[in-house]
């Protein structure tokens, strides 16, 4: 079954015809183009696919594309404005929150998320909202850091 | 005038040069190139554990419509592995499997569908023959061969017996001799295997993007197993997602990728699964270690007597390497005056074990630092003290011929020690809460590389044209641990000019030079040195040229980086202005610059394979773990941990303290979670949710104290900071378990069940009267 | 790119429309939030050719806090229940085991109702189809033996929800809809001891709503899950309990479990401790008689003594600290 799929990626209205069991990250991969959702592991156990869908963050490993229907998705494609990196994505370049940079789409993502409805997160909310991402260089430390500095950043 | 002050990009911290592709997205990994006409590439494995292929049927598969290729071991021209004494594996199996998982073919086809149903239509007749799941069924009286050149099933047998053990034994006050277990431990890096391969039919070429750390060796591999002139192949490394070793060797998905785009010709995209990637494995190995300790009461340790069995799986990759660290490297932390040790690399029915951040070392170690620290507690001395009573003095050569020039662990061991607190809050810590130490080290690259061809260990390009950039070409793998943004800072530091002059092309073999590939910890040290060195030759082209435009001599020359002038009221030259002084009839500057390692750093011949350890610098590390036990539910909370690493000069201290924390935090998933077992061969733990990586909730503060005990022979006297400090984590999380409840856990990981275990034992033991430490004697 | 196999999704606007599009095709499933369905579906141990989607139903997504009980609609998310207001004393153990379910962003879209009628699972089942081919499958799907009790026919496969223990505390009630209309079940009715077919939900029986009276006398609950990690991890023992006191006696006990066999189930045998005061001996007592109907199988890689023992800790723990 194929159905046309209106949604908004990004800030940007699409309608594509998309398939019944389409995968939400391979539609954004591989149908948009946009490569920056990473896969990390079979389904849901990881959090790299990690994208805001009407602002929550979502796993787009275990989403049907067709159920984002009129949905608003965002990506770590769509995030930085007129090229400039926003306060999240500077916290983790600037301390060092992103080694191989694999888990840093879904951790921008997610931290993303907190930081709109929590601009002041103290470091018990920070690791309950990255509880689902998985990272296997930092040791979270510096992810940690990453989002005090965006925080900071945003209040200043 | 401020501008006259040469830049300076070393011992400061600074962002991956790299950083902002990774934070938009746009850092393409192997899995996000995409073509059009990209064919989609699955693997065909082994459903059974060790099994002669008696007929493999593609036919069915091949008059599938939209399947572009069908492949098996016809297909490959030769076998493969890392080890040149060593080469046993194939890309797919030929005529026999021996572990559950292995690629027996592959297909490629339009899309995944296609592939899928392609896979369930080739038929593969196995007879099953008899498989082995631990070393000690694999070494058994009468087990059937894996490979007929290994008899026993051993891989490797290693021994050296250095000074005189028994006398040391004899003269030591105590003797403590204990088993340890740890379970065999999978890197799992956040990206999955991938391949993007893309074969230029008209020209028999092949261009292939793998997710390695190695490229040179892929490079070498796929001529060897495709049987194509080296030259006609092109390995671009993309963006690699962590890799920790198990990309240090060709994987057979980067050779059956090429293997696909060959035959279909066109191009190829081949991911794994996380289930496939666990599967192609290239852990750590389960190894039983024995251990036998001497020491005075005074700390001092009279010698060493121990073995280790590794259960290596069904291939050789570096086992015979790893064995052999495995032994060496109970040298170079402590002045061991003897030693013993027997080692058995056994080959079994189960994914080929690798090189895991810390090869050889951690379970060595993790023996040691705990046993000793036992021994510490029933001699009633303060484990700091221990270690302190057996430090090195550098320079010196160990008794098995190790090359140690400069040496931080005092220093080390001071910060830790004050930084935990630990004089005032020692055996002050209140019911099961604890305080645990233990040191560690290791190598910054091994000095004899795997391949030797008379070639320098490390080559640097520098480019420099009319527009005044300098472009700095090399061949090492940046997967992460920002190699690029450290050779950038060697360069810059040498000429003084801002790092954003530079730009790095790396690891391309259309366009860099070859390099060996990121393991070891070499990069820092060997491409940080070729990188100086470049940069220096690139120096003295722009002094010469300064001078001649100054009309000066050049040792008159004052290179302030931006700025090349002849003395104080010179104004002098922009960097621009020198550049195109250089060029006048030479055109683009192309300079080399190049690193090798001195015979002393190469090993001894005390024993066969006791070059395995050379190195020219070591790293060292101590750390306090305190943790919180749970005496109910015996889990275990580490609340912080206190690492000081010697690193030598800290290039860019913003990443060493990344990559020490990302060790320590390594270790602690290996010492409390993670494990690999399986169930008839087949992984029980091939995927993110059973394969346990601590996640943010119980990962704990980790404070570094970065210690510079400057090498010598280091770029700008660095070391090796990115594997050191993993391996003390283990024996300090059990000796602050330990502390905590009077209980040494000697298996890893020290999951709650495990704890439990040991607590109620303590508990029946303790009712029936029995002392506890009477389990170490 | 993943291959699903071929489904086709459907967006119905009503309970009944949703019961009757699920009537419509042999092999439907509902689809709530999918962080349980989507995985089996990629695992290939689910093989829908129609799937119901839930979310676009808006009478599953109302919590109403009537005159005697609080209704919380099917499709209400994990994350909504544990930050709910209408949750919070004496209702904290379900707002507590709904914010310890997977990781933040699971709870964000995973549903009540799907965690509810959540799949049981064992580690001889929650595997690829390579992999569970390989193993010549299991009784609970495709093949004829149990890799935990070998010689037997039974499938030990543990429920692993975190809320329904929570639920069972306070008689909680579930509504659902089936072709022949809407009924009322006590939520312990809607599971069976049978990992194979643990709910006892007819065919495309859709669960609206859970319905929790409300409770006049002064109780305290709380929930506590034993997991490897601090996140993401299933229950390997999941404890909710329900204490009351009365002049320092207790007055109202009860403890459901979860994680450690194939449904979630109230501990029985607590009668017992009515009228005695929760003192050290009585509370080591009451781990005791939690320990010994904890019946844990090899169905997790941690060994089911663990899961047994840390079962009657936690509820100890739990019990002690609630007050
Ligand atoms: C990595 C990972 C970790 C997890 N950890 C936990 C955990 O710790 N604890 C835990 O409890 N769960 C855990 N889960 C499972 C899952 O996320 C939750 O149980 C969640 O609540 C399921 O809800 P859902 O809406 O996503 O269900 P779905 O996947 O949509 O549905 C699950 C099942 O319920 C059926 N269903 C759903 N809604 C209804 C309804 N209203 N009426 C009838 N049938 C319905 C579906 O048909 C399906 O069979 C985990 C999942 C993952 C991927
Ligand atoms: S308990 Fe037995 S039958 Fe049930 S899922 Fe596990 S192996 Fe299969
Ligand atoms: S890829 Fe979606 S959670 Fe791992
Ligand atoms: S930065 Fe590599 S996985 Fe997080």
């Amino acid at each position: 079954m194929k159905n046309t799929l209106s949604l908004t990626v990004n800030g940007i209205t699409r309608d594509d015809v998309v398939p019944d069991n389409m995968l939400l990250v391979d539609y954004l991969r591989e149908k948009v183009g946009l490569t920056g959702t990473k896969i990390g592991c079979d389904g849901g156990e990881c959090g790299a696919c990690t994208v805001l869908i009407d602002g929550r963050p979502r796993h787009a490993c275990l989403t049907l594309a067709a159920t984002c229907q009129n949905a608003k998705v965002e990506t770590v494609d769509g995030l930085s404005r007129d090229g400039r990196l926003t306060a999240i994505q500077r916290g983790f370049n600037e301390k060092l929150g992103a080694q191989c940079g694999f888990c840093t789409p879904g951790m921008i993502m997610a931290s993303e998320a907190l930081l709109r409805r929590n601009p002041d997160p103290s470091e018990a909310d920070i690791r309950d909202a990255l509880a689902g991402n998985i990272c296997r260089c930092t040791g979270y430390v510096k992810i940690i850091e990453a989002v005090q500095f965006a925080a900071r950043e945003l209040a200043a | 005038m401020n501008k006259m002050i040469p830049s300076r990009s070393i011992g400061v911290p600074k962002p991956l040069i790299d950083g902002p592709e990774k934070m938009t997205g746009k850092a393409m990994f192997a899995a996000d190139f995409q073509a059009v006409d990209a064919l989609v590439g699955r693997i065909l494995r082994s459903p059974v554990a060790h099994a002669s292929i008696v007929a493999i049927d593609t036919s069915k598969a091949e008059a599938l419509p939209g399947v572009r290729a069908v492949v098996t071991e016809a297909d490959c021209s030769n076998n493969h592995g890392v080890l040149p004494i060593a080469m046993n594996e194939w890309a797919l199996a030929r005529h026999r499997v021996r572990y559950r998982g292995e690629p027996v073919a592959a297909v490629a086809a339009v899309d995944v569908a296609t592939a899928q149903r392609a896979l369930d239509l080739i038929e593969v007749t196995y007879e099953e023959l008899p498989a082995y799941f631990t070393a000690a069924e694999a070494r058994a009286e009468g087990a059937m061969v894996l490979h007929d050149d290994k008899p026993g099933n051993i891989e490797r047998e290693v021994e050296f017996d250095l000074g005189d053990v028994d006398a040391g034994m004899a003269a030591a006050d105590l003797v403590r001799e204990m088993d340890f277990h740890c379970a065999e431990v999978c890197q799992a890096q956040m990206e999955p295997h991938a391949a993007f391969a893309e074969y230029d039919a008209a020209r028999e070429r092949l261009t292939i993007r793998p997710s390695t750390q190695v490229p040179f060796y892929v490079h070498k591999m796929l001529a060897r197993v495709m049987g194509m002139p080296e030259s006609h192949i092109r390995v671009i490394k993309p963006h690699i997602g962590g890799g920790f070793g198990c990309r240090t060797e060709t994987l057979q998905s980067d050779l059956i990728a090429g293997l696909l785009a060959r035959k279909a010709r066109g191009t190829v995209k081949l991911v794994l699964s996380r289930e496939e990637t666990f599967i192609t494995h290239r852990g750590r190995p389960e190894t039983h270690i024995k251990m036998k300790v001497g020491m005075k009461k005074d700390g001092t340790i009279t010698a060493v007597d121990f073995s280790a069995q590794q259960r290596g799986g069904a291939y050789s990759g570096y086992g015979i390497v790893t064995i052999l660290y495995a032994g060496s490297l109970i040298y170079g932390i402590y002045d061991i005056v003897s030693a013993r040790f027997k080692g058995y690399r056994v080959l079994t029915n189960t994914p080929p074990c690798g090189a895991f951040r810390g090869h050889g070392t951690v379970k060595t170690r993790f023996a040691f630092e705990n046993l000793i620290d036992g021994m510490a507690t029933e001699l009633g001395l303060d484990p700091f003290a221990v270690r302190r009573a057996n430090l090195l003095v550098a320079p010196t050569m160990t008794e098995n011929d190790l090359l140690v020039n400069s040496y931080g662990l005092d220093q080390c061991l001071d910060w830790a020690e004050k930084a935990s607190g630990w004089k005032q809050r020692k055996g002050k810590m209140g019911p099961n809460k604890g305080l645990g130490m233990a040191c560690s080290h290791y190598i910054s690259g091994a000095s004899k590389p795997k391949h030797w061809t008379g070639e320098p260990h490390a080559t640097i390009h520098l480019r420099v044209d009319w527009d005044a950039s300098i472009t700095l070409l090399t061949g090492a793998a940046e997967i992460g641990q920002g190699s690029s943004t450290v050779m950038a800072q060697c360069v810059a530091e040498t000429l003084g000019v801002d790092m954003g002059r530079i730009r790095v092309v790396a690891a391309d073999s259309a366009l860099t030079p070859k390099d060996n590939g990121s393991y070891s910890s070499r990069v820092t040290f060997m491409v940080g040195n070729a990188s100086i060195d470049a940069a220096q030759n690139l120096k003295a082209l722009l002094i010469a040229a300064a001078a001649r435009k100054l009309e000066i001599a050049p040792e008159d020359v004052e290179c302030l980086g931006e700025v090349y002038r002849g003395g104080q009221q010179d104004q002098g030259l922009t960097f621009e202005e020198v550049v195109m002084e250089a060029l006048t009839g030479e055109g683009t500057l192309a300079v080399k610059g190049t690193y090798d390692t001195i015979p002393e750093s190469w090993g001894g011949r005390k024993y066969r394979g006791a070059a395995i350890g050379g190195t020219m610098a070591f790293s060292y590390a101590a750390q306090v773990v305190e943790v919180t036990v749970d005496p109910d539910t015996a889990e275990i909370t580490v609340n912080k941990v206190w690492v000081a690493h010697d690193c030598g000069k800290a290039l860019n201290p913003l990443a060493v303290e990344g990559q020490v924390q990302g060790s320590v935090w390594m270790g602690m998933g290996q010492a409390m979670s993670e494990e690999t077992r399986f169930h008839e061969g087949l992984p029980l733990h091939a995927n993110m949710l059973d394969y346990r990586v601590p996640t943010i909730i119980e990962s704990p503060p980790i404070e570094v104290g970065i210690i510079e005990a400057n090498d010598p022979h280091g770029p700008f006297g660095a070391k090796e900071a990115g594997e050191g400090s993993l391996t003390g984590f283990l024996p300090a999380l059990t000796n602050a378990v330990a502390d905590a409840v009077g209980v040494r856990a000697t298996e890893l990981p020290l999951t709650p069940d495990r704890l439990l275990e040991l607590l109620e034992k303590k508990a029946r033991d303790e009712r029936a009267g029995v002392s506890v430490s009477g389990k170490l004697a | 790119m993943e291959h699903l196999p071929e489904m086709h999704l459907q967006h119905p606007a009503t309970v009944e429309e949703a019961v009757k599009l699920h009537a419509a095709a042999p092999a439907s499933r509902y689809l709530a939030g999918g962080s349980d369905l989507l995985v089996n579906i990629r695992r290939g141990i689910e093989r829908p050719d129609s799937l119901v989607y839930l979310n676009g139903i808006a009478e599953l997504h109302t919590i109403t806090d009537g005159l005697e009980q609080i209704s919380i609609g099917g499709a209400v998310t994990l994350r909504e229940l544990a930050e709910s207001q209408l949750l919070r004393k004496p209702f904290s153990a379900v707002a507590q085991a709904a914010g310890k379910v997977a990781g933040p962003s699971h709870r964000e879209y995973g549903t009540l109702g799907g965690n509810l009628c959540l799949d049981t699972r064992c580690v001889f089942y929650n595997q690829s189809e390579w992999w569970r081919a390989a193993n010549n499958y299991c009784l609970k799907y495709r093949g004829d033996i149990c890799h935990v009790a070998p010689g037997g026919k039974k499938c030990f496969a543990a429920f692993s929800g975190d809320v329904a223990p929570a639920l069972l505390l306070f008689d909680a009630e579930v509504e659902l809809a089936g072709p022949d209309g809407r009924r009322r079940i006590a939520l312990a009715a809607l599971y069976r001891n049978d990992g194979m077919d643990h709910l006892t939900m007819t065919r495309g029986e859709l669960l609206v709503a859970v319905h929790v009276p409300k409770i006049p006398a002064p109780v305290r609950t709380g929930y506590a899950k034993s997991r490897v990690r601090g996140s993401i991890d299933f229950p390997l023992a999941g404890v909710a309990v329900r204490l009351g006191l009365q002049d320092e006696k207790i007055a109202d006990l009860r403890i459901g479990l979860t994680g450690v066999s194939p449904l979630p189930f109230l501990v029985r045998g607590l009668d017992k401790f009515v009228g005695r005061k929760p003192d050290d001996a009585c509370l080591e007592e009451l781990r005791e008689v939690v320990r010994g109907q904890a019946k844990a199988m090899k169905t997790t890689l941690t060994p089911p003594h663990y899961r047994r023992r840390v079962a009657g800790a936690l509820a100890q723990k739990l019990a002690e600290s609630i007050f």
